[in-house]
């Protein structure tokens, strides 16, 4: 699988490290991987409920 | 499964891996001494049919009943066609089949899911770049529970013919002929999503659910547009499958050439399409195929192109829409392609002014057309068994054109009421036609059983349930300041909530041990919120007109006690004459007002208490029933044919035959 980098605030990394390493996680970008996929699995959900509602509208009785 | 795979999933059967239904019957072969022919005409009121009759309007009907009769048929609790048809199909009450709604909850998220239908991904798939391949098929089942009346005819190698039929799809296992009705989707999955290509966008409400709307540009007299299709399942990333399509415009004339695919075709502005064939691709070498119809709605000085929702490909479908998996290739053949979506009407076009009145009927005359080449073509093979017909058509006019018929109806509109106040009289007088046209095939052999599932009624005001539920305290929202910003209770406070509303009739308890955050015991709680809720329920008083909206609050353990009690609501509100659930609460949604006006097109409904809008029971032999239901007509068929009515069925014959 690919990698690509991003560029991150020093004062926030070193909170990151910080807190990754009191989490128990391996490593600071374990840590940061795990919250990013645990957002972008909320902005997927949201987004299939806004297709569950669309889909649903086509009944006619719903808006 | 996640709520993700709600419908996409359902593509994966396109590579041909869906798992096929294995047939455990054998087709009927007896020849039986008499024929049932059972006409289904959703929504067909039997006051609006005596009133016509008497008017010398229906001179068709009047004969049939001349020798039989008439009767209202008691509907379903709630008088939802879903459930209604499904009462009729298996002899059973919701608590029986299953099905209590269009839609239901699912308990540990309190979000919507359609009740008739269930896609599960396939378990096992593999990744090569950017694909992800099924090792084996998905599967899409069908939710209602109880054997179909037809399979039970099959036990007895009796044949049947059904078609269209409501709460039907994926179609049961039986290998009599069938397919799919109402709850059938179209290729997105979706209840139907028409695509509206125009220059001047700013006219349409852009969030319009059942359709989307494009913003094209004329570039040298022509337009470059995309249809959207299903989301493809095969790619890792889960896009959206796409055709691209090229308008060229006539320089001078109201007229363009439309090039989609294989497919390439001339049309006059005002001019249909008919159906055309568009192919979806997937993966290299593979596409999913549809059917939709086009309509060039203005060609200057504003472009306006109408595209219909894509359908289930009935020649090659990617869907099962029928048994056995070749009939919907047959009727092709035979009769050119047809509708497969359930309701094949587009009242979201209608509703939102993309298709006006005019085009709307020429639409739904269309599709009602096939229908009846199809009953047609039915009729005259029709030598022995029982053949069910379905038409759509008399439902989806009572709900658009209601409004028309009535100058107290918040949305009438007097000048259109001059050219379209006759249109529910006039799709019952279709009815009536349809009748004539097909005596010829009715002998003496032949038992005729016309039926709806529910009559209807005026649409004039809704009801915003949760709303009423947050106003009460039995319903506690995060930040209430902008309660009527959200849908599906994205503000709700579950660990205070009570309880929901969800669906067309439901009111859900957030029960503790059910419902993954539910805050009330079984037992006790449970039962005096419950009555507590319903009492209240039947006390509000509409301050405008003095009317209780809610005409009965129903008690789902009660009135039913069958094996599938724990999928419906709590309670289901059977609401007034002139009432039914609000256009938002269904979805979770706080509107401002507990009772709002409804200035939509969509004016009739059949939301109401049971006892109010009965269905219609019609045929040539004698009704000896004062008061038959739909589970009766599912006993009457089976002891018509001289079959032991299964003792969990419900109903008993209410046919006299001389």
């Amino acid at each position: 699988m690919g990698k690509a980098k991003i560029k991150i605030d020093k004062h926030l990394f070193d909170k990151i490290k910080r807190y990754a390493s009191l989490a128990g996680y391996s490593s600071p970008e374990e840590f940061i991987t795990h919250c990013l996929e645990r957002e972008v699995a909320k902005l997927d959900e949201a987004e299939t409920e806004e297709e569950i509602k669309k889909k649903l509208k086509g009944l006619g009785y719903i808006s | 499964m996640k709520r993700r795979e709600f419908l996409e999933l359902t593509l994966v059967a396109t590579l041909g891996s869906l798992a096929r239904p294995s047939f455990i019957y054998g087709r009927g072969q007896k020849e039986t001494p008499i024929k049932i022919l059972v006409l289904g005409m959703d929504g067909l009121d039997p006051n609006i049919v005596s009133r016509l009759i008497k008017k010398g309007s229906l001179p068709h009907f009047e004969r049939i009943i001349a020798r039989g009769g008439l009767a209202p048929l008691g509907t379903s609790i709630p008088p939802q066609s879903p459930v209604a048809w499904a009462n009729f199909i298996t002899g059973l009450d919701p608590s029986g089949h299953g099905i209590f709604d269009f839609m239901h909850r699912d308990p540990e998220n309190y979000l919507p899911v359609f009740s008739g239908t269930l896609s599960e991904e396939p378990k096992k798939k593999i990744s090569l770049g950017p694909w992800v391949l099924p090792l084996q098929g998905g599967k899409i089942k069908l939710m209602r529970q109880g054997k179909a009346f037809w399979q039970i005819l099959e036990e007895h190698d009796i044949p049947s013919v059904i078609s269209r039929m409501p709460s039907n799809y994926p179609p049961a296992e039986t290998s009599q002929r069938t397919l799919s009705g109402m709850g059938t989707p179209d290729i997105m999955g979706s209840y139907g999503i028409f695509n509206y290509y125009t220059t001047e966008p700013g006219e349409i409400n852009p969030d319009i659910g059942g359709g989307r709307i494009h913003q094209v540009y004329v570039i040298g007299h022509q337009v470059e547009a995309t249809l959207p299709g299903p989301v493809n399942t095969f790619r890792r990333d889960r896009p959206e499958a796409s055709v691209d399509f090229k308008v060229y415009l006539d320089p001078i004339n109201p007229v363009a050439k439309i090039v989609i695919g294989q497919e390439e075709f001339i049309l006059k502005e005002k001019e249909w399409s008919g159906w055309r064939r568009v192919h979806f691709p997937l993966i290299p070498g593979k596409s999913i195929s549809g059917i939709c119809q086009f309509y060039l709605k203005e060609v200057r000085p504003h472009f306006k192109l109408y595209v219909s929702a894509v359908h289930i490909d009935p020649s090659n479908p990617a869907l099962p829409i029928c048994t056995p998996p070749d009939y919907s290739r047959e009727l092709v053949s035979q009769l050119g392609l047809f509708h497969t979506k359930g309701l094949p009407a587009d009242t979201s076009a209608l509703d939102n002014h993309v298709l006006s009145e005019e085009e709307f009927l020429h639409q739904d005359n269309g599709f009602l057309e096939e229908s009846l080449a199809m009953l047609e073509f039915e009729l005259k093979r029709f030598s022995s068994g029982l053949l069910f017909f379905y038409i759509s058509s008399t439902d989806q006019r009572q709900h658009m054109f209601w409004r028309l018929t009535d100058p107290d109806h918040p949305s009438y509109d007097p000048q259109l009421a001059r050219f379209f106040g006759g249109e529910i009289e006039r799709i019952y007088v279709q009815m009536d036609e349809l009748l004539a046209r097909i005596e010829k095939y009715i002998d003496s052999r032949t038992i005729v059983i016309i039926m709806s599932d529910h009559g209807f009624n005026p649409f004039a005001r809704g009801f915003n349930l949760n709303t009423w539920l947050f106003e009460t305290g039995y319903h506690k929202l995060r930040n209430p300041w902008i309660k009527d910003k959200g849908s599906l209770f994205e503000y709700t406070d579950w660990s205070r909530t009570k309880a929901y509303g969800l669906g067309l009739n439901g009111l859900y308890i957030n029960l503790k041990g059910r419902e993954s955050q539910g805050i009330v015991n079984p037992g006790a709680e449970y039962e005096n919120l419950v009555r507590e809720l319903a009492q209240r329920l039947e006390s509000i008083i509409d301050p405008v007109t003095g009317k209780r909206p809610i005409y009965r609050a129903y008690i789902t353990r009660e009135i039913y006690h069958g094996p599938y009690l724990d999928r419906g609501p709590d309670i289901i509100l059977g609401f007034n004459w002139g009432y039914r659930i609000s256009w938002g609460s269904p979805l979770g949604k706080f509107p401002s007002e507990i009772i709002e006006i409804n200035q939509q097109k969509w004016s009739g409904d059949h939301m109401g208490a049971a006892e109010l809008i009965p269905g219609t029971l019609i045929a040539n032999r004698k009704i000896i029933h004062p008061a038959p239901s739909l589970t009766d007509v599912t006993a009457t068929i089976l002891d018509l044919f001289g079959l032991r009515i299964p003792v969990e069925m419900k109903g008993q014959p209410v046919l006299k035959i001389t």
